[in-house]
This record gives C-alpha cells, sequence and structure tokens, in this order.
C-alpha cells in the first residue's frame, strides 16, 4: 500500500511501514542531517536505531531516528541543523576552513571581548533541532510480572523465548525494532522469511512479543507492588511498561560499527548488515557497491548483491585495504562516489556509489551490565562480551545470550539461545 | 580530511590520539576530555573504538572497562515519565 | 576487520596511572576535584609549588565532574552572598586566564516560589542580597513568564531574578587547574587513594596505594569521602553524602535564557551550551552514610512529573542519560573549613553540600592565602569544625536539587 510523505515541500510516495530513511533513500534524499560541530553531511547508517546518524525532524519532534518510524499517509519529515537547506548548508565552511578539526575546548577564549561574541554565536549553532511543536499526551505505565522476560526478538531471544514457552514459562519478549527478527533481517538472502519463521514457532509456543518496545534500563532500586526489588522499564511508542520476571533473558545482539578511514562519516558508507538490510526490505543499495572485509557474512552478502544485478567491489582489507572514502566536496553536500584503497603499498582509487564495511558487531552489554552481569573485552569477537557461565547464566535470574557473548552469526546465536531458555526454564 | 570516531560529537581520530599521547589511556577519560559518548547515541557507535585506542596506546595494562551503563538506553520523552504514579514504585523509604 | 585497522600511530606520555610517586612535599592535597585542583593552583600561583594533589580516580570522577554547572549569587546568609560575588567574577575571567572555554554564561536564575512562607522567605532574602550589592528583583509571576514563555505559572505567587547568576560548563575548570598547576610543578596523581596516615611531629606519612608521601601539611578536600578522609587521623566530621540525581536532554537550539528554580521541590533546570536541558529535583533516599551513584526510575518519574507541570511544553523533549552524583552535605549547608582541633597541619575544605563547585574558585583563593601568607578571611572562623558543638551555627535555606 502506498502512503504519501511531505518532506520539505515535496511530496513522497512511500510503502506504508517503510522505515522512513529507507523510503527517503529510495526517493533519491540521501543527506538526511549535518553534524553538530563541522556541518558534515549525515545520511543513515546502522538502520537499526542505534548510531544517531538520521535525526529528523518528524511530525513537529526533533531528533527522532527516521529508520524507527514507519511511513504513514501524511508524515511530514524535516532536516535539522542546516542552513539553507541540508544540501546547501553554509556552515559547512566550518568543516573546511578547520580541515585539521577545532579544538572548542582552546578556541578564541581572549581576548574577552572576541571571547563573549564567539560564546554567543556558539550558542546559537549548538542543539540540533528546535523545541518539539506540542506536547503530547502519554498513557499512564503498565506495570506487569511474567515468568520469564526476553530482551531481544533476533536468532537467539526468539530461540530461548521458543523454549521458555515450550516448557510452560509465561513469557514475553520485548523488541524495539519496528519488526521482529533482529539479525535475521540482516541475512542476504531470505532474511524476512527466517525472521517470520522464527516468530511463528515463538507465538506457537505461546509467547507474547512486544515490538516497538525498547528495553530502556534495569533499575535495582526500585520495587514494583508486591514484588523483589528491581524493574525492568521498556517505552513503547505512548507510554512506558514497568516490567518485572522471575527470570532475565538478554538477548540484545550486537550494535555494527564503522571502522576508522578517511572521511568514514560521509553519506554512503555503512555497515555491510545495513546493506543486508535494504535487501529485506527489497532495497538495493547501490549498483556498484565497494564491500571492505572478509568472511561468512562479506561473502553471502557479495553474493546476494551480485545476484540482483549489483557490481561488487571487493576489498578485503589485507592485501587491499581502504584508506578513504571520496566523493563531491562537501559544499554540494554529496553520496560516496567512491574509495581510496592502499594496494600492496600503492594508492588506488576505485569508484563506486556504496563504501560497505564489515566488522563484528559489538555486543550489545548494557543492560546485562546494569543487571549484574560482568563483561570482558575480547576484539576478535566484536568487543566487551557479556561473560556467563556455561548455562548461560550471568547473574542471579540472568542470562545472555547469542551475539551480545561475542559476535556468533544468526544460526549459532540461534542454538545458544535455545540452549539457554532451556536451562533458564 | 577527517577520521571520525565519535560521530555524534564530531569528534576525530586525532583529537583522540592527542588525548592519548597526553597519558589518558582510559574510555573515561577521553570521553571526559573530547565529549566522545556523550551525544544522541551514548556511545554505542564509538565507545568500542575508543576502547582498542585506549588499548593500543598502553592503556592495556589495566583492565580497559567501559563507561558506566547508565539508563535510558534510548531517548525517552519526559512525558511519558511524568504519568507514571510514584505510588506504583517504591524504595526503601516508604517502608 | 576491526575498527583499528586504519593506520593508528600512538606515541605516548606514560599512562596517567603510572607516573611516579614522589616521596615528600610541603602540601598534600587529598582530593582532585575542583577545590583540591583549585587551591594546588592558586598555591602555585602564589610561589608554593611543592604540593602533590592525590586524586582516588581519573579527573572528574567525583562531584566536579557529575554537577549541573549552576552558579549564584542569590543565598540566604550573607557569607555565601558574598563569597560568590567574588567567585562569580573569578569564573567569567576563567577562559582568559586558563585558555579554556569554560562555556560561563549568565543568564540569571529565575526562583519560583507556590507558598506564602516562601515569598516571606524571598523577600527577606532579597533584600539581604540587595544589601550586598546583588541586584535581584521581586518579580511578579506574569514577569517570570516574560522571561521563561515556556512556563506555567500553575500555583506559583512569587519569584526573584538575578540576571548575574548563570551556569557553566564544570569538566574544563578542572583541566584548566591541573595543566596550569602542573605546569608549575604541581604533582598531580591520578588512581591514586589514600589508605592510611600516620600523624606525626613534623607533619603526616600518607600510605597510598601507590606508595607513600610524606607531607608537612595536608588539605582534605575529599568532598563526599572528606569524612572518609578526616577519620583516617581520628577526625569524626559530621557531614554526610546525600546522593543527588540529574539528567540531561536531547541538544537544542537554545531557547532557555535563565536556570529556573522551585525550591519547594528543589527542582533546577537550565539549559547548557550545547543546547541540552539539565534537570534535578530533591527525591528522598535512604541516607546509610555510604556515597551512592545509582540511577532511580523514581528520580526520573518525580522530576519529570515536575518539570512537566512547570514547563508543560517540554513533555516530548527527551532524556538522553540520567546520572548521579555526591553533595557533602554539613548540618548547617555551610562549609567546614581550617584545622579541627588536636591535629594541627591538617586542613579541612569539605561540606559544600550543592554548592563546592562554584564556590571553589573563591575558596581556593581564600585558601591559598591563608597557607602562604597567613592571611585569614573571616570564613574561616565562621565555619570552623567545633562551631556544631558550641551550637553557634546559621543555617543556609537556599538549597537545591
Amino acid at each position: 500500500m502506498s502512503v504519501t510523505l511531505r518532506f520539505e515541500g515535496k511530496e513522497i510516495s512511500a510503502e506504508a511501514g517503510q522505515p522512513l530513511a529507507v523510503a527517503l533513500f529510495v526517493a533519491g534524499e540521501r543527506v538526511l542531517s549535518r553534524s553538530v560541530k563541522y556541518h558534515r553531511p549525515r545520511g543513515m547508517f546502522c538502520l537499526t536505531g542505534h548510531c544517531g546518524a538520521c535525526l529528523m525532524r518528524v511530525d513537529g519532534r526533533p531528533n527522532q531516528k527516521a529508520c524507527q518510524v514507519p511511513c504513514v499517509d501524511g508524515l511530514v519529515a524535516e532536516r535539522q541543523n542546516a542552513f539553507p537547506s541540508a544540501a546547501f548548508d553554509v556552515l559547512g565552511i566550518t568543516d573546511f576552513v578547520f580541515a585539521r578539526g577545532l579544538d572548542h575546548n582552546t578556541m578564541f577564549t581572549s581576548p574577552q571581548i572576541l571571547h563573549s561574541v564567539v560564546q554567543k554565536v556558539v550558542r546559537h549553532l549548538a542543539g540540533l533541532g528546535t523545541l518539539p511543536d506540542e506536547a503530547s499526551r502519554y498513557g499512564t505505565p503498565e506495570v506487569r510480572h511474567l515468568d520469564a522476560i526476553v530482551v531481544g526478538a533476533g536468532p537467539a531471544g526468539l530461540a530461548a523465548a521458543t523454549a521458555l514457552g515450550r516448557a510452560g514459562r509465561r513469557t514475553l519478549v520485548v523488541d524495539e525494532q519496528l519488526r521482529p527478527g533482529g539479525s535475521y533481517f540482516a541475512e542476504p538472502s531470505d532474511g524476512a522469511a527466517q525472521a517470520a519463521r522464527a516468530v511463528t514457532t515463538a507465538e506457537d509456543a505461546g509467547v507474547e512479543l512486544w515490538s516497538r518496545a525498547t528495553a530502556l534500563g534495569w533499575y535495582p532500586e526500585d520495587t514494583a507492588p508486591g514484588r523483589a526489588p528491581g524493574v525492568l522499564v521498556v517505552g513503547r511508542p505512548d507510554r512506558l511498561a514497568i516490567l518485572t520476571a522471575d527470570r532475565y533473558i538478554y538477548a540484545t545482539g550486537g550494535y555494527d560499527q564503522n571502522l576508522l578511514f578517511g572521511d568514514n562519516d560521509r553519506p554512503g558508507v555503512l555497515p555491510a548488515r545495513a546493506a543486508g538490510r535494504l535487501l529485506s526490505r527489497d532495497v538495493l543499495v547501490g549498483e556498484r557497491p565497494i564491500l571492505v572485509g572478509q568472511g561468512a557474512y562479506v561473502e553471502a552478502l557479495a553474493n546476494a548483491l551480485t545476484e540482483r544485478g549489483a557490481k561488487v567491489e571487493r576489498v578485503d582489507g589485507h592485501e587491499k585495504r581502504l584508506v578513504a572514502a571520496r566523493g563531491r566536496s562537501w559544499l554540494a553536500g554529496s553520496w560516496v562516489a567512491g574509495a581510496e584503497l592502499n594496494v600492496a603499498g600503492q594508492r588506488q582509487r576505485v569508484s563506486g556509489d556504496a563504501v560497505l564495511v564489515w566488522c563484528e558487531p559489538t555486543p550489545a552489554s548494557e543492560l546485562p551490565r546494569q543487571h549484574g552481569a560482568a563483561v570482558e573485552l575480547r576484539p576478535e569477537a566484536g568487543g566487551f562480551v557479556a561473560l556467563a557461565d556455561e548455562h548461560g547464566r550471568a547473574a542471579p535470574s540472568v542470562w545472555v545470550c547469542g551475539d551480545v557473548t561475542g559476535y556468533l552469526g544468526p544460526a549459532s546465536a540461534a542454538l545458544a539461545g535455545k540452549r539457554v531458555g532451556e536451562a533458564a526454564a | 580530511m577527517k577520521i571520525l570516531v565519535c560521530r555524534c560529537e564530531d569528534v576525530t581520530l586525532e583529537e583522540i590520539t592527542h588525548v592519548l599521547d597526553r597519558g589518558f589511556v582510559s574510555v573515561e577519560e577521553c570521553k571526559r576530555l573530547t565529549g566522545l559518548g556523550t551525544g544522541p547515541c551514548q556511545g554505542k557507535e564509538c565507545m568500542l573504538a575508543c576502547a582498542l585506542l585506549c588499548h593500543a596506546a598502553g592503556g592495556g595494562a589495566h583492565p580497559i572497562t567501559p563507561f558506566t551503563a547508565r539508563p535510558p538506553l534510548s531517548p525517552t520523552p519526559l512525558g511519558a515519565l511524568a504519568t507514571a504514579l510514584t505510588t506504583s514504585l517504591t524504595t526503601e523509604d516508604d517502608e | 576487520m576491526r575498527p583499528l585497522d586504519a593506520v593508528v600511530d600512538v606515541k605516548r606520555a606514560p599512562p596517567r596511572r603510572d607516573v611516579p610517586m614522589p616521596e615528600r612535599c610541603e602540601i598534600a592535597i587529598i582530593g582532585g576535584g575542583v577545590m583540591g585542583l583549585g587551591i594546588a593552583y592558586q598555591l602555585a600561583k602564589r610561589g608554593l609549588t611543592d604540593v602533590v594533589v592525590l586524586e582516588r580516580g581519573y579527573l572528574a570522577e567525583g562531584a566536579s565532574g557529575r554537577n549541573g554547572g549552576g552558579v549564584r549569587m542569590q543565598w540566604s546568609t550573607e557569607t555565601n552572598v558574598r563569597l560568590m560575588q567574588q567567585s562569580i567574577a573569578l569564573c567569567a575571567g576563567f577562559a582568559e586566564e586558563f585558555g579554556i572555554n569554560v562555556w560561563f554564561r549568565q543568564g540569571g536564575y529565575l526562583f519560583l516560589g507556590r507558598s506564602e512562607e516562601e515569598r516571606r522567605k524571598m523577600e527577606r532574602n532579597v533584600e539581604l542580597q540587595n544589601r550586598c550589592g546583588v541586584p535581584t528583583k521581586l518579580i511578579a509571576p506574569d514577569d517570570a513568564r516574560d522571561l521563561v514563555p515556556e512556563l506555567s505559572l500553575d500555583g506559583v505567587v512569587c519569584a526573584a531574578y538575578n540576571p548575574k547568576d548563570g551556569v557553566l560548563f564544570p569538566w574544563p575548570f578542572l583541566w584548566g587547574y591541573a595543566q596550569k598547576a602542573e605546569a608549575a610543578g604541581v604533582r598531580v596523581q591520578l588512581y591514586t587513594d589514600v589508605k592510611r596516615i600516620d600523624v606525626e611531629k613534623a607533619g603526616f606519612q600518607l600510605h597510598t596505594n601507590r606508595g607513600q608521601l610524606h607531607a608537612r601539611r595536608v588539605i582534605n578536600a575529599a568532598g563526599a569521602w572528606s569524612p572518609e578522609v578526616a577519620r583516617l587521623v581520628g577526625v569524626e566530621l559530621p557531614n554526610r553524602p546525600h546522593r543527588h540525581e540529574i539528567l540531561s536532554t536531547e541538544p537544542l537550539k537554545p531557547f532557555l535564557k535563565p536556570m529556573v528554580s522551585l525550591l519547594s521541590s528543589g527542582l533546577y533546570f537550565s539549559q547548557s551550551m550545547r543546547g541540552e536541558i539539565v534537570t534535578g529535583i530533591t527525591v528522598p533516599d535512604h541516607d546509610d552514610g555510604t556515597v551512592k551513584l545509582g540511577s532511580r526510575l523514581r528520580f526520573l518519574t518525580t522530576l519529570a512529573k515536575e518539570l512537566v507541570r512547570v514547563a508543560p511544553r517540554l513533555a516530548d523533549v527527551k532524556i538522553l542519560r540520567q546520572w548521579a552524583g555526591p553533595y557533602d552535605v554539613s548540618p548547617d549547608g555551610r562549609p567546614i573549613l581550617g584545622e579541627p582541633a588536636g591535629v594541627p597541619g591538617f586542613f579541612l575544605a569539605c561540606g559544600f553540600v550543592g554548592h563546592g563547585f562554584m564556590m571553589a574558585p573563591v575558596m581556593a583563593k581564600l585558601y591559598a592565602e591563608l597557607l602562604t601568607d597567613g592571611e585569614k578571611h573571616p570564613v574561616f572562623d565562621e565555619c570552623r569544625l567545633d562551631r556544631f558543638a558550641s551550637g553557634d551555627i546559621q543555617r543556609e535555606d537556599m538549597i537545591l536539587g
């Protein structure tokens, strides 16, 4: 079903329910914002609401994650922090003038008169977005107790919940994305179908599932009436939920990361898994993507993109290394147009219309940590992995499974989730 | 040409390196001195890169720890909290 | 691939945790917050550079790194009013003196009251402030709305406004003080925890996790941890740590000029230079004498309810992060200064409640004067430790947060 959006005076057609950032990408609107300090153009990045790259003003509310806003008829979207427009932002000159960077800590501290003027200017340049137009009404929070709560409806979370449901535990899964399935949707072939199967299996096991439900924090000192201390707060579109359970299973997965290279924040530089997520929405990230990295995921993505007719430039990260993203000058605010590589010591330029970078997603371990889990820095597994015993137990009443314990990929994460769900039941 | 470590706050690799060079080789110190991790994503995209940089700069002699995990894990409207009946939550003081 | 596969060549000074410990010094300052570092800087400025600051964690780990940056002259005791006049003048000149921006903005503080009793207190305090030369004015609630159009005046009966009060960003103060002090020869030891102090005839032997240090004089500037430190020399202090939670929102374009506060609930909110609303409120807490820094949902709900009542337009503004910091609370709301009886050479610079940061610039100067040329500002007598035993106290009641 098609809906109409209003974007800065233009009308744009989109599929109902499509994330706003994807709808704009398809419509050719690729620069979504300008950065706080240097006014560098920015576009979408992770497509999962974790990175802060696609913040826009939607229906009069500032700083909405465009990848988490579903398209509905009449939606009004605008870009922020740019004058006269994000496509041509005169303040982009800051990035050019301060090519080596601007240390805001030490700039213009004297003489006093210059300092006062600069302070005023900085204040007016600061901030992303203006006050919301209105004040919405919110419902009162729902308070519930479950046998088990699973945070994350990805491969591990759905498998864990299924095991708990089959063991007769009243189980609720909360997931922050628009649709449940987590990293299944990043799978280059068949992602949506894999997600649907896992969701159906869980629902058949009697599991309750909330989408657009973000676990915001574990609060050990707050107490729901009649319960032991500690509550899990979940944010839903128009109100909160305050939850308690006998068992908490954190299957929060991992956040996509960027690599460090020149102009790595250019629109068109995306994590490899974002290209997979676009495929699950039937969108091709580009005709000539440059794909950086090695391993099973990268191979599968390269094949899937090629099958869709893309010409994929492979950069393995060893013989061929990524030095910088390339594109037009900032004043024109544009999408990536290629990359600079280091090939056995020689500089080489390649053209392309997307730069896709792969590295192991970093475990999303904040919630387990708040709830008593320990972490350890393991770079080869993605970052600070949540630690657990052989049953997946990380702390009293707390289990962890899947990529949050170190990158596994969907198949292994699902197996781990099943084992942990059985252990926790 | 800039290499961005923290996209939300426009913190470059050069800035982080400058901090590390002065012996501040922990994630918390990098955060305080550059603002890395204090923007809308609260470090989801950048904290790991910072931790690895600290490690490479000699901070690995002592355990590298992430910044304190504070709620909310996603930006949350004041209005959604304002409707909570505080009587539905108790703390020790109410006993 | 790892994020670091790009070229990274980091040449380094030794990690701060490994900077060698000296063996002796003239003055050891326990606590590397704004008070300790400020005093170290002011001592160095007066030529006394044989100083070691001992900070248990990283710079800005304590209250100095956690506060909302409010700076005001509106107080209910003359000493505080006059001290803060001086401190604010020092804040205004900080960027130029230290070459570091502190984003000090004098947008004023607007206090709102909801009862006749509050109105009487307000009138009395404004009169005191005016006598000291502070331009606070009592204004009608409608005039408060001219200053802050987003206000609902629900229940508000009185208001006071001093345009010269303001907000700043606290962290750069620490860097400025530390850098200048170190450049002058002061040593700042981070990650250094004092575990034991031997009181000797001619000084103190400090035992830390990183070695021993002998100091002729010691300053206890450990804030919420000052009672722990005082116990190391056998002194019992009456101040206790109270947790105060705080949050910041998404950064927005500037719209809020003053800091707004209600004493009845302890609510305060202001807009930082980055555009975030920084705000806190008083929430009852179980006082067990320990320093608690965890976050509670109850803080968010209490604050949100009051803030949305006072400024309904903020309902859709999003919270990015909540955290907490300790107030070092003395029984009368005023600091504890000077040498306690029986331990000469051990100086107290604590008990500053929720105004330690804003008082540090002037207090550091006064303390350095005392320790170098012996000049003693009257505040040192007014705020001596034994006032609690003798009952000679004056209570400060304009406390926020």
